[in-house]
């Protein structure tokens, strides 16, 4: 091997062991955290999606199917800003969306959280209501309430969730 | 005409052949023009949409690409010659033919697509059709924007189909890229206006080449009416 396929190689390796090393910078308990915070993210997707799906429907479910849904994503939107302890960026390694604008602009995102948390409560209460127009009203104040939060601080890779 | 391959004909022939474009041919029928611009405009919009969150306006141009593409595969068995998939879709050994004389500046236009022409056409209806049914089991990341038929897939089977949706639209949109790609071509290299026969549905011709059958509106105007009540009936996730 030539001197500068040596070093080619050397850097390589490098290279390699540095990416690993990120990989195991982010401890068990980070990767955890993101891993419990994804899984929360996507029980509340599933339950908008289950609330819209049945708006779409001549029959609403509501005891069976909204009103639980409803409930999830108002017991899980009371805590998420909790889900985003310092360390669990993508800066550690741990794959996420979760962009570093989130512990740099702190203060915009719990006030966005918060918001969530509202629009949430509201929904809870329109599922209650057992009507239609203000649960479908009330759900797309809810999507865009989740948006607002995306747009700013979740990256839009297009391969996974994860 | 001649019965020859055009890569037969002495170049003497070829420049009498082309000072011989008196007439203007019928190539393209009403409908195949109104569904090509539409094709062409609402994907662009989809693209817009998609790309920007605005899924609301994303859904109606799906809506309209869904019933173009129906309607297309529709005339293409029922509709005018050129339309027809039983007289542009070629076999191997013609499409090899035509590949091999591509290079050539002097070769006479296609009455209708050419053979390979006819390839980008199947995968590029496929490809559309392909986008479009899994944009219709598509979930948005918040869950409340989806596809008409997602009430059909879970949470994480649509997100994945989202995925896919997006992945397979990169791969439409380098075939439309060389598609455009392709009319440049024809247009610098061999100095073939295809934009033009799209427009008026017309191309210089002589007299002596085969006119175009064209099929009757009414004919186009009944798969119309059944396609839109189709896409309607999936537009409401078939809940009626």
């Amino acid at each position: 091997m030539s001197s500068s396929g040596f070093r080619i190689a050397v850097a390589a390796v490098c290279a390699g062991f540095s990416l690993w090393a990120m990989e195991a910078a982010a401890g068990p308990p980070e990767v955890a955290q993101v891993k419990s915070r994804q899984d929360k993210f996507r029980d509340m997707g599933g339950a908008l999606k289950a609330i819209v799906d049945e708006l779409r429907k001549q029959t609403v479910d509501w005891d069976n199917i909204v009103a639980p849904n409803a409930q999830t994503i108002k017991d899980r939107s009371g805590y998420l800003i909790n889900w985003f302890p310092k360390g669990t960026g993508p800066e550690g390694g741990v794959k996420t969306h979760a962009l570093p604008a989130i512990w740099q602009t702190n203060d915009d995102f719990v006030r966005l959280g918060k918001t969530a948390e509202a629009e949430a409560v509201k929904l809870n209460q329109a599922a209650l209501g057992k009507d239609r127009n203000a649960l479908r009203a009330q759900a797309e104040a809810m999507s865009k309430a989740c948006k607002a939060c995306h747009d700013s601080y979740r990256s839009p890779e297009r391969d996974n969730d994860e | 005409m001649t019965s020859k391959p055009f890569h037969d004909l002495s170049k003497a022939y070829r420049m009498e052949l082309a000072h011989a474009y008196t007439t203007d041919l019928k190539v393209w029928d009403l409908p195949v023009r109104i569904m090509h611009w539409i094709l062409a405009i609402a994907i662009g919009v989809c693209w817009w949409t998609g790309a920007n969150h605005q899924l609301e306006y994303h859904f109606y141009s799906g809506y309209v690409i869904l019933w173009t593409v129906l309607m297309r595969l529709y005339w293409g068995l029922v509709g005018s010659s050129t339309a027809r998939f039983s007289n542009f879709v070629r076999g191997p050994k013609a499409i090899v033919n035509y590949a091999s004389a591509l290079h050539r500046r002097d070769t006479p236009p296609s009455h209708g697509h050419n053979a390979l022409g006819a390839i980008a056409i199947i995968i590029m209806l496929g490809l559309v059709l392909t986008v479009v049914i899994l944009g219709l089991f598509s979930v948005d990341v918040d869950g409340f924007y989806s596809g008409a038929l997602s009430s059909y897939v879970t949470f994480e089977q649509g997100r994945h189909l989202a995925h896919l949706h997006q992945k397979w639209l990169d791969v439409l949109l380098w075939v439309i890229a060389l598609h455009i790609a392709a009319v440049f071509f024809y247009f610098i290299y061999k100095q073939q206006n295809l934009v033009g026969p799209m427009l008026s549905g017309k191309r210089p011709g002589d007299g002596g080449e085969a006119e175009m059958k064209i099929a009757p509106l009414s004919r186009f105007a009944i798969g119309g009416v059944i396609a839109a009540a189709l896409v309607w009936a999936v537009s409401n996730g078939f809940y009626f």
